[in-house]
């Protein structure tokens, strides 16, 4: 490996983003070439001193961040709150509209109920008389859990 | 802890359920004394084979007493009458039917039933029914088929 070729990869090999093999080649050029071991060292020194410098500045810069992190988080909870509430509205929406229903089955129920269906408790009838100007009239009893009938007859018909 | 939420999807078909309940019983509840008179028109016949909804609950009774295969409710009339006051009741086919309540003994109810044709006098008896009871009067001929009268009190 020449020393131009090693140069280009020697920061990535610092920042770990080669494979074995190349990181291998490039540490092996650097011990044996003493201009590029210099610019590894000083690639080396540069990077620990950006990381000495960030540390201190995020060091200074705590409190604010702490501030920061407060504001963001009451933030989160002022949407939120919102939410619990549009939900509370949600879970008793049924009330006023179950309310709205009952009015309408109230004011459109048919009072005349001529579309209701019968439901007779009981077919048990005591028949005091029964009388015919012009038809013939038959009671008919077919037992306890059928209707009574009482069937007109008129000039033989029916 | 967190509190159980209601559940909206049971909660209003029981309230609607419970409002018709109440609509119907309001509706149908007679005054201390009077009678609730429930007539229903149906016309009896061979053509076709359908049962009017409104007859659901009578289809297998209907179907056993009767040879007819179509049952539909041509009227349905429902009125309120004290003891003595005669309610008319029009029907089909220039026929009519006066009905009247007499005074009964306890839970019973006793009715003066007359049905008429013209100026003939088709029928004339007295009922004595349970409150929630039904009779039926038939026979009286319909273009169709016949004409059969359901009579129910409360």
């Amino acid at each position: 490996m020449d020393c131009k070729k090693a140069l280009q990869m020697i920061q990535n090999e610092i920042d770990g983003r080669l494979l074995p093999s190349e990181a291998a080649e490039i540490r092996r050029h650097v011990e044996s070439c003493g201009s590029c071991a210099t610019e590894a060292a000083a690639y080396r020194w540069v990077g620990e001193m950006l990381r000495l410098w960030t540390a201190s500045r995020a060091g200074e810069k705590a409190p604010e961040l702490d501030a920061l992190w407060t504001r963001v988080r009451a933030g989160i909870d002022e949407r939120k709150q919102p939410k619990e509430s549009a939900s509370w509205v949600r879970r008793w929406l049924w009330l006023p509209a179950g309310a709205a229903l009952a009015v309408l089955v109230l004011l459109f129920y048919p009072s005349d109920v001529s579309r209701a269906p019968f439901h007779p408790s009981s077919f048990e009838v005591a028949v005091e008389d029964l009388e015919s100007d012009t038809a013939t009239v038959a009671l008919v009893d077919k037992g306890n859990d059928l209707p009574r009938v009482i069937w007109i007859i008129e000039n033989d018909k029916t | 802890m967190t509190r159980p939420e209601p559940r909206p999807g049971l909660v209003l078909p029981a309230i609607a359920f419970l409002v018709i309940l109440l609509a119907t019983g309001v509706a149908e509840a007679a005054p201390p004394g009077s009678v609730v008179v429930d007539i229903g028109v149906v016309v009896a016949s061979n053509q076709g084979t359908s049962i009017d909804p409104a007859l659901s609950a009578l289809r297998t009774k209907l179907q056993s007493m009767f040879n007819y295969s179509s049952y539909k409710m041509l009227d349905r009339m429902k009125r309120t009458l004290a003891v003595g006051e005669t309610g008319e009741f029009v029907l089909p086919g220039g026929r009519s039917m006066r009905v009247t309540p007499v005074p009964a003994p306890g839970t019973k109810v006793r009715l003066a039933v007359q049905l008429l044709e013209g100026g003939r006098n088709l029928l004339t008896t007295t009922l004595g029914l349970s409150r929630g009871g039904m009779v039926l009067v038939g026979g009286p001929p319909y273009p169709s088929g016949v004409m059969i009268l359901l009579i129910s009190a409360e």
